[in-house]
């Protein structure tokens, strides 16, 4: 099956993400393709290449394993300046784009799945 | 595949930035020629009140911008009829005209539609 993700909250406030981490390594455990993960509002500081989170899980860098598996991770553009998410600070298998990605990923996929509040 | 999907607004405008981002989404995604349903549920039915006037909070309306998004194209809107009557409000108190719909109903366009976008 072709599913599509969203995530809608950032690290560590929320549960959101990891729920999202876990929820993607078990569907491509599984066989089924992700075509997509779209970070959007504070989902975007998932990516920050700089957390560092003393003894405890490091989200970006667990992202940074999915993308580096060939999974697109797309953080909204808009939602990165208004939270001065700056491209230089992004992990190195994610990029910045616009809404045009949630479309495609919403047009391509058999489920969509959103995390979030 | 395809491209209908449902927008789901569920929250309160202001106080988070779930309605600002939803309107943004609906904008965003409809120039993609996306088949676009929102449905205004809970909370969500105060986004459609005329006269929001948010200055004091130093933010813009969001109200007066939904009937705009017909030039969007995009044409259906739903309101759960018990979210607004649990509010003490009618479709006069809105800002445009709307298909209103009882929670089955509400059933039926999630799955008809297959795809939500939660806010």
């Amino acid at each position: 099956m072709k599913i599509g993700i969203m995530v809608l909250e950032g690290p560590y406030q929320h549960q959101a993400v990891d729920s999202a981490v876990n929820f993607v390594n078990a569907a491509l455990a599984r066989g089924h393709e992700i075509i997509g993960i779209f970070l959007y509002t504070d989902g975007v500081n998932n990516i920050n290449k700089f957390i560092n989170p003393p003894g405890e899980r490091n989200i970006s860098q667990k992202l940074d394993e999915i993308g580096a598996k060939g999974i697109e991770i797309v953080a909204c553009t808009a939602c990165s300046k208004f939270r001065g998410m700056r491209p230089d600070l992004k992990i190195e298998h994610a990029r910045q784009s616009g809404l045009g990605s949630l479309a495609d990923y919403l047009r391509a996929s058999d489920r969509f799945v959103s995390f979030g509040d | 595949m395809d491209n209908k999907v449902v927008v789901l607004l569920r929250k309160a405008p202001y106080g988070r930035v779930y309605t600002a981002e939803a309107f943004r989404t609906i904008m965003g995604i409809a120039v993609f020629e996306m088949e676009i349903c929102v449905v205004f549920l809970d909370d969500g039915v105060f986004a459609l009140l005329k006269d929001q006037d948010p200055e004091k909070l130093d933010m813009k309306p969001l109200g007066d911008g939904f009937p705009m998004l017909k030039d969007f194209n995009v044409n259906r809107f739903v309101v759960h009829d018990q979210s607004l009557l649990d509010r003490g409000l009618s479709v006069n108190d809105l800002v445009m005209g709307v298909e209103l719909v009882g929670s089955s109903q509400i059933a039926e366009i999630f799955d008809s539609y297959k795809k939500v976008l939660p806010f």
